[in-house]
């Protein structure tokens, strides 16, 4: 099973004061908030560990059918980031979850799977459109944000 | 400190109707669905009924602290999906105030 989640940064900004009192603390853990601070763009730091827990959180509630608002229990890993992509794991109620994203002056957009190998056939579409009912050729997960829907097929 | 005594008080006596009310404006910052704000009721998800952003299911956590002076833990935040959750976490919390 697969995952993704797209945030479109400027929608971000508009809907989300990460800075308020309280809000890391509840989002992050004391490593990923070291990240965030000691980052030369901390925005992009927190959108960036958000779509990596969001996206393995959305395999793991389709598979155990559980809901639950613990993203501080959505632990990031091995966070590699090299030009405009970054790759790492998630760890979350004893499974481990591969992830990669792309970081767009626009976006951030990442995947989420259980293997590496399922990881590197997963095909990405992102469109830039407020329709987000769109769907093309049925895909396994579906994430939309402001101006922009991805479609990920496994 | 007896004026705050008295909120206190006040707070911990409410009707789960009572409780709607004052969550209504707090949820109404970031609920997209406006038909299904108007309707709130014990089973109003968040999430799929209100669509509140994931990312805004933080602000009304906080906002709720901050309404009713509680602290909400991240275990109860976890479970906190839908109204009747939240009533119930926040009847705990000012119940151990």
């Amino acid at each position: 099973m697969i995952g993704n989640d797209i945030v479109d940064l400027k929608q971000a900004a508009q809907d989300s004061n990460w800075k308020r009192q309280g809000y890391l603390d509840k989002l992050f853990t004391t490593e990923e908030q070291f990240l965030i601070s000691s980052d030369i763009q901390p925005d992009i730091m927190v959108w960036l560990l958000w779509t990596m827990k969001e996206s393995a959180y959305k395999i793991n509630s389709r598979e155990s059918k559980l809901r639950e608002f613990a993203p501080v229990r959505l632990i990031c890993n091995n966070l590699i980031i090299r030009n405009n992509t970054a790759t790492g794991n998630v760890c979350y109620n004893d499974k481990l979850y591969y992830t990669r994203s792309k970081i767009e002056d626009n976006y951030i957009h990442t995947i989420a799977a259980t293997t590496t190998a399922q990881l590197d056939l997963i095909k990405i579409a992102v469109i830039k459109t407020t329709e987000h009912q769109i769907r093309i050729d049925n895909p396994s997960s579906v994430s939309h944000h402001g101006n922009y829907l991805a479609l990920v097929y496994a | 400190m007896p004026a705050l005594f008295l909120k206190n008080i006040n707070l911990q006596t409410m009707s789960n109707e009572e409780l709607i009310a004052k969550l209504k404006p707090i949820v109404a910052n970031y609920a997209q669905d406006k038909d299904a704000l108007e309707n709130i009721h014990m089973d109003t998800d968040f999430i799929k009924d209100l669509k509140i952003n994931s990312a805004n299911l933080v602000d009304v956590v906080l906002d709720v602290e901050e309404e009713f002076d509680i602290i909400i833990d991240n275990e109860s935040m976890e479970r906190m999906l839908n109204v009747s959750a939240a009533i119930e976490i926040i009847e705990e919390k000012l119940a151990e105030k």
